[in-house]
């Protein structure tokens, strides 16, 4: 179990890890983390499903791997990507999925605030980390845009 | 696929219904589309062959609606609808050079190449995060030489719908060309 993994499972309700994806600043509630994975082989093969950009293998399990670019406009740069696990619903069930960081995680208590009427899916709410306000990712809706292209 | 392989499949089928669950270990035939590498279970495959080697048995068909058929082929008896592989998972168009006739099931499956034969040890499910065509198109992911190779559902390359589309036009097609030779003086 690592630091992260350790923190995240002790952490109440109101705890958020702090994550740079590309040059955003993002929040995410830390009782999804599961763990920071290193930056393993991600494996593609061709699918037509929304914001995924393969798998990895993980503690002998495939956890799929979630593409933050379309929505967040932004990439973890490949040298310096690890695998933030978390766990996410998908329907009426819920299961692993990761997502590319660049390896800085920061763990913040706040309390969450709804976000505003024109933020879209992926925006659970936002909370204050010093001047700056930051969205709160709402994973469960990073499968909802549709992808028209089948992609490998 | 040599005819030695195909008895042995045949034994392996046979064990596999007889027993009524599914046997893992299994093998599959690892084969390349566009350098993407899939497997598909070699019980499925009935034989492979080059396309130069079955062009006179295949028939072209007519059907703009499913544009990854474009071929029939008799073999045995039997017609199989040829679907190109890399038309239908979306990729790139290569060349394919091999066929693989299906057993059980009236399609054959164009593909670049075979990379050889393998043993996976088990069957992941694919994450519920796919929730795409590739729910239909494979039947789980295996896990081979620090790969993830996807293994190809047979059923999922044309649908009931698409056979009945394409039992149709081959119909008319037959017609068409019972016609024609009636026409002739």
């Amino acid at each position: 179990m690592n630091v992260l993994e350790t923190v995240a499972k002790a952490a109440p309700e109101n705890s958020f890890v702090l994550l740079q994806i590309g040059h955003r600043r993002i929040a995410l509630s830390a009782a999804q983390v599961a763990e920071l994975a290193p930056p393993v082989r991600l494996h593609t093969f061709p699918h037509t499903a929304p914001m995924l950009a393969g798998v990895i293998v993980r503690r002998g399990r495939v956890v799929p791997v979630i593409d933050t670019q379309p929505v967040l406009g932004s990439k973890s740069p490949i040298s310096h990507r690890f695998y933030l696990v978390v766990r996410r619903n998908v329907g009426q069930e819920s299961e692993l999925g990761a997502i590319p960081v660049n390896g800085e995680c920061e763990l913040v208590n706040g309390e969450m605030q709804p976000p505003a009427m024109d933020r879209p899916p992926y925006v659970a709410g936002t909370i204050r980390v010093d001047d700056d306000s930051l969205d709160v990712l709402n994973l469960d809706a990073f499968s909802v845009t549709a992808s028209p292209e089948p992609r490998a | 696929m040599t005819v030695t392989t195909q008895s042995a499949n045949e034994a392996r089928l046979a064990s596999g219904i007889r027993s009524g669950r599914r046997r893992r270990p299994e093998t599959v035939v690892l084969f390349l589309v566009a350098n993407q590498m899939f497997a598909l279970a070699a019980d499925s495959v009935h034989e492979i062959r080059s396309t130069d080697s079955i062009a006179g048995a295949a028939n072209e068909i007519e059907n703009p609606e499913l544009p990854k058929v474009r071929h029939t082929l008799d073999r045995g008896g039997r017609t199989y609808y040829v679907v190109n592989a890399g038309m239908h998972f979306g990729l790139p168009v290569t060349r394919p050079a091999l066929v693989m006739i299906l057993r059980q099931f009236r399609a054959a499956l164009l593909v670049d190449r075979i990379d050889r034969m393998a043993e996976i040890p088990n069957l992941s499910p694919l994450p519920l995060a796919f929730t795409g065509d590739e729910r239909r198109w494979y039947r789980g992911l295996a896990y081979l030489d620090d790969s993830i190779i996807p293994v190809v559902q047979p059923t999922g390359l044309l649908t009931p719908q698409e056979f009945q589309r394409l039992d149709r036009a081959r119909k008319e097609a037959l017609a068409r060309q019972a016609a024609a030779v009636g026409a002739q003086p």
